[in-house]
Formats: C-alpha cells, sequence, structure tokens
C-alpha cells in the first residue's frame, strides 16, 4: 500500500470517520492501529521490529536518564545517553548504510581478496520502512529528554506512536516530540481541518500523479540513454530534475501533511518555495526543513557550543584574525553539519552530490559575497529589483540542479551530463535546437498533451506558490472567494486528477524519491 | 541584578561580537531583526553572553529560546 493508492484512501476515510466517533481519550489508540495496519501493508511487516527495538531503547534511556537526574549517579546520564543513541545508529548504519559501508567493504575486496569483505557484501538487509525519518525523531526525543526540554514519556505504546505514526513513515516530515504530543491529546471535529485536509491531499496527488510522473517520463528516457540523447536534452534533463524532485517530495508531504490534517494533528511544513530562494543557503531554509533544522539543533550547535570548538575559534581569531577565524569555524562546523546530511542520505554519492558540493557553494559563497556586495554597488545594480531577484533565483536553481544530479546519477554519469550540457555551450556542433521545435521530443514518452499538461501545472505551481509567500496558504486566499468561485476551483483541480493523472489497472506510480531514507 | 542591567550588559555583547553599535535589543527582538545574527552566531552570542554573565546556558535552552526576551528571562534565573 502507498499514499497515492486507492486502499490508503478508504483506509484514511473509515479511519478519519471511526477516529470522530470513538471516545477521545481512544483516539491514539486507533492512530496506533492506523499505523500497524498501513505498515503491514505497506512494508515487510517483521521490519516493524526494528522499530520496536529503536522504540524500546529510547524508552529505556529517556527513563533512566530522568531517574538518574539528580541522584549521585547524575554523571552516568550522559552514557546512557551515548548508549542509546550508538546502539540506535549502529543499527541505523548496517541496515541503511550499505551504499557507504558496501563501498569500503568492495575496496577492501578489491586489495585483499579477503573472504570476510565478500561476504559483506552479498548481505541483503532489509529495512523498516522510514528508518531514516523515525530513528532522526527518537534520537531527537531522547536528546530533549536529555535536556530537560521534555518529559519522558511513560507509555511505551505511545512513544512507539510517535515513530510509527502512519503519515510521516514514507517521506517524513521529522517531527519533534513537543510537537507531535498532540498525537495523545484529544480531538474534536472540525470541518477545516476536514475541508482543508481533503484539498491540501488534491494538490499533493496533482503534483505527483500529474505532474511528477509525466516530467519523470521525459528525464528517465534521457538520464537512461545518454548516447542517445545529448546536447540540449542533457539540459532539459538537468532542469526537469529538480522539478520532478520538487513536485515528487513536496507533493508527498503535501499529501502526508493533508492526511494528518484529517485527524487534527498539524505536523512541521517541510517545503517554503524552495524556488525562490536568492542563495542556496536561503533555499536550505525552505527545501527538506524538518531535516537541517534536526540537523541545526542536534548537531550544528552542541558542537558549536563545545569546549573544543569555542577554544579553536579563540585560537583562529587570534592567529587569523576575527573575520578568518569566524569563517575557520564556520567552514569546520558546517562541513561536519554537511557530512551529517550526506552520511544520512547512505551513500556516496549523496555525500559528494548533496554535502561537499552545497557545503563549497556555501563557503564561496560566504567568502566571496562581500566583493559581490562591493561589485553590485559600483555597477549600481538594483538589488531589490525583481529581475535581479529573477536572476538570483535562477543561479540557486542551476546550483541544486548540479546537486541534485549527482543525487540522482550518481558521481560518474552526472559528470558526463555535465560535460555534455558544457559542450552545448562551447564546443561547435555540439547544439541541437531544433529538438525543441520538430517532434524530437515526443520521442521521450510523453505526448503533445503531456508537455503541454506540464507547462500548465508549472503555471498552476508557480501561481499557488506567489499566494504562498501572501497568504501563509494558498488555500487560505481560495476560502475567501464566493462559494461559486471555490468549489469551482477544487472542481476543476479534481477532474484534472481524476482525468489526466497516471494511475489506474496496469500502471503503478512510481515510488516518491524521498521514500527510499 | 534588575532586568535593565541585563539589557545593558547584553547590548554591549551584542554590539561587540556582531560589531553594530547600533544594536538596541528589546523583549521581542528575535534573530530576523538584528543584522548578521545567523545560526553560528547564535552560539557565539551565547557563548558570549555566557563569558560575560559568569554561568553555563544549558544547551536546552539554546535551542528553545524564541527571543531576547527569553534570554533575559533566563539571564535573571540563572543569575540568582
Amino acid at each position: 500500500m502507498t499514499i497515492t493508492s486507492f486502499w490508503f484512501l478508504v483506509l484514511i476515510s473509515l479511519g478519519a470517520g471511526v477516529y470522530y466517533l470513538l471516545p477521545k481519550a481512544w483516539q491514539w489508540v486507533e492512530l496506533l492501529l492506523l499505523s500497524l495496519i498501513f505498515y503491514y501493508y505497506a512494508a515487510e511487516s517483521w521490519t516493524i521490529l526494528y522499530l520496536a527495538v529503536s522504540t524500546l531503547t529510547v524508552y529505556g534511556a529517556a527513563l533512566a536518564i530522568c531517574r538518574l537526574r539528580g541522584t549521585q549517579k547524575q554523571r552516568l546520564c550522559l552514557w546512557v545517553l551515548l548508549l542509546a543513541i550508538t546502539v540506535n545508529l549502529v543499527v541505523w548504519f548496517v541496515v541503511k548504510g550499505k551504499g557507504l559501508w558496501g563501498f569500503f567493504a568492495a575496496k577492501l575486496y578489491d586489495s585483499t581478496g579477503l573472504a570476510a569483505a565478500q561476504s559483506l557484501l552479498g548481505l541483503e538487509l532489509l529495512a523498516a520502512l522510514g528508518m531514516g525519518y523515525y530513528t532522526l525523531q527518537l534520537l531527537g526525543y531522547l536528546i530533549d529528554c536529555y535536556w530537560e526540554n521534555v518529559e519522558p514519556q511513560k507509555n511505551p505504546l505511545k512513544l512507539f506512536l510517535f515513530a510509527v505514526y502512519f503519515p510521516q513513515l514514507t517521506t517524513g516530515p521529522i517531527s519533534r516530540y513537543a510537537q507531535l504530543e498532540c498525537l495523545f491529546e484529544k480531538h474534536k471535529l472540525q470541518y477545516r481541518n476536514l475541508a482543508f485536509g481533503a484539498q491540501r491531499i488534491l494538490w499533493g496527488f496533482f503534483k505527483k500523479i500529474v505532474l511528477a510522473e509525466r516530467v519523470g517520463i521525459l528525464v528517465a528516457a534521457i538520464q537512461q540513454n545518454p548516447q542517445s540523447y545529448t546536447g540540449f536534452y542533457s539540459w532539459i534533463a538537468l532542469f526537469m530534475y529538480p522539478l520532478q524532485m520538487y513536485a515528487d517530495f513536496s507533493g508527498c508531504m503535501d499529501i502526508v501533511l493533508g492526511v494528518s490534517e484529517l485527524f487534527d494533528i498539524h505536523l512541521t511544513e517541510n517545503f517554503k518555495n524552495p524556488f525562490f530562494s536568492r542563495t542556496s543557503q536561503e533555499f536550505w531554509q525552505r527545501w527538506h526543513i524538518t531535516l537541517g533544522a534536526w540537523a541545526k539543533d542536534y548537531v550544528l550547535y552542541p558542537l558549536l557550543k563545545s569546549k573544543r570548538m569555542v577554544r579553536f575559534g579563540k585560537f583562529t581569531k587570534k592567529k587569523f584574525g576575527r573575520k578568518t577565524g569566524k569563517f575557520l569555524v564556520n567552514a569546520a562546523a558546517m562541513f561536519v553539519l554537511w557530512m551529517v546530511m550526506g552520511i544520512w542520505h547512505g551513500g556516496l554519492r549523496y555525500i559528494v552530490g548533496v554535502s561537499l558540493w552545497y557545503w563549497i557553494i556555501l563557503m564561496l559563497g560566504e567568502l566571496l559575497s562581500p566583493w559581490f556586495v562591493k561589485l553590485t554597488a559600483a555597477l549600481h545594480m538594483k538589488t531589490d529589483s525583481f529581475s535581479w531577484h529573477l536572476f538570483q533565483s535562477v543561479r540557486t536553481y542551476l546550483i541544486y540542479a548540479i546537486g541534485a544530479s549527482f543525487f540522482s546519477l550518481g558521481i560518474s554519469r552526472s559528470l558526463a551530463l555535465l560535460k555534455d550540457a558544457w559542450n552545448v555551450l562551447w564546443v561547435e556542433g555540439s547544439a541541437n535546437p531544433w529538438i525543441f521545435f520538430d517532434q524530437s521530443i515526443l520521442q521521450l514518452g510523453v505526448t503533445y498533451g503531456d508537455l503541454n499538461l506540464i507547462l500548465l501545472a508549472v503555471l498552476l505551481l508557480v501561481i499557488v506558490a506567489c499566494l504562498r509567500e501572501k497568504y501563509t496558504y494558498a488555500r487560505i486566499w481560495i476560502e475567501q472567494q464566493s462559494f461559486l468561485f471555490r468549489w469551482m476551483i477544487w472542481i476543476a483541480l479534481f477532474l484534472l486528477v481524476l482525468v489526466y493523472g497516471k494511475y489506474g489497472p496496469g500502471y503503478s506510480a512510481a515510488e516518491f524519491i524521498y521514500q527510499g531514507f | 541584578m534588575t532586568r535593565a542591567q541585563v539589557y545593558q550588559r547584553l547590548n554591549q555583547v551584542f554590539r561587540e561580537i556582531l560589531d553594530d553599535d547600533s544594536i538596541e535589543l528589546k523583549d521581542e527582538t528575535v534573530a530576523d531583526d538584528v543584522d548578521g545574527w545567523d545560526s553560528f552566531e547564535h552560539i557565539n552570542l551565547v557563548v558570549g553572553v555566557e563569558e560575560e554573565f559568569g554561568f553555563k546556558i544549558p544547551m536546552g535552552k539554546v535551542v528553545t529560546m524564541k527571543n531576547v526576551g527569553e534570554m533575559v528571562d533566563l539571564i535573571l534565573e540563572l543569575g540568582k
């Protein structure tokens, strides 16, 4: 069962109906039951044991820390915390990190021929659904308990629900315990939750099965046949993949947040118009927000505030001056932060594509931004104008597109694609602009209708993004319109999804790109 | 220590670390209101406050403080 399947819609419809009919004290039990049903049909059911083990270790550690605090054995709190974190990270790394440890095992086997390395490579471990997401959630909860920001949960089943809560198992968001304590509260039926939830689910379906699936056909055709599709095709793949990724990932988040809203549980937003960002730094404050925020609170801040880092900061400031000293501390901390994010994604391509690439870009940005400020001032450029904002956003998009191609293709295939795209600009005979005007693009597996739908969908995405900038949510603006107009909008969107969505017998929507983590 | 005294010393710490003499903090001031107060400077400010007032700010508070007012409340509480 996936969250775009018919049976999932049946499950949540029935589930929401029962939810508001049940005695309110039992609502969280129903959510737990729904989560178990979803897990049973969405994943290999025994893998839920991973979740149970993680929950139990974190549950026990949190209670132990609470009991030890204020006693003579208080010093043990830190050891309990570190032990529980290590156990969970080791389990996660062994199961999900084959992209990383597999690389080193392969190197070891190549150089030594060690039989153990070969058997390691043959190891196929089945991961739990949403392992990357719930592991971070549980560790965040445990650290919050250690920091005394939340009270430990006494009921292990409630903590289990926090980890297994079904809407967010597919692709997050990575919620904090304090935000999700509302899972255990009593919820009243409110029309607005049902209406907003359903609307958001519909919009998510539109992004995923109308837009992302179509763009995915274009991108996959080019990526899988790089010899046949060269020149401007490489540019199409380069520029369309971020669009596919956004429609896919944020579409999934819309469905997830919408489903949760039906149950009066309001999850944290994971996207905030990322393609409106002026800089790469801003981009990462608007894209996969909950992962960045998690890494900031639980990795970056403790690292920067650690005695060694403070001492290192003082040393660099004394040795190299205030500005360079600060830059060196930032660069070191950012390197660790981005490595953590890369390792979380679980493979070498992510470390290079997501981490190293962005670390270099952000550090270059920090180094060069004072020069850019001087340059734009000297040239009397209007940096608050729309055209300048557009230039900055396109630049940020291109930087993301390059990183995303590493993410999608791996290092060598991505470099080949980038080289081909580069050749279009500089190597004579490489450019093939006629593909935009003859019927070449139709060989990629899409029709004229599909291309028009992609254009229409992108236009709608831009309109919704503009409304979101102004009204927080486009739904709030729509809510203010007349009865007839707002129903026309929702019926039109529903019909678009119904008629043009890629679904039905014989068609299986691709998995969400971020589902694998 | 009165609230006004805390503000006086806090303004000095912020001005020195962020290199901006025009900073005037208020209870409702948040990071977005002050140029240069980003994630990195946030920790530099916390360390600066710790050195100025002579006590450690718990890590849990570092990630949950919402505005300067909460920082001042914390300083007054820890300084008791």
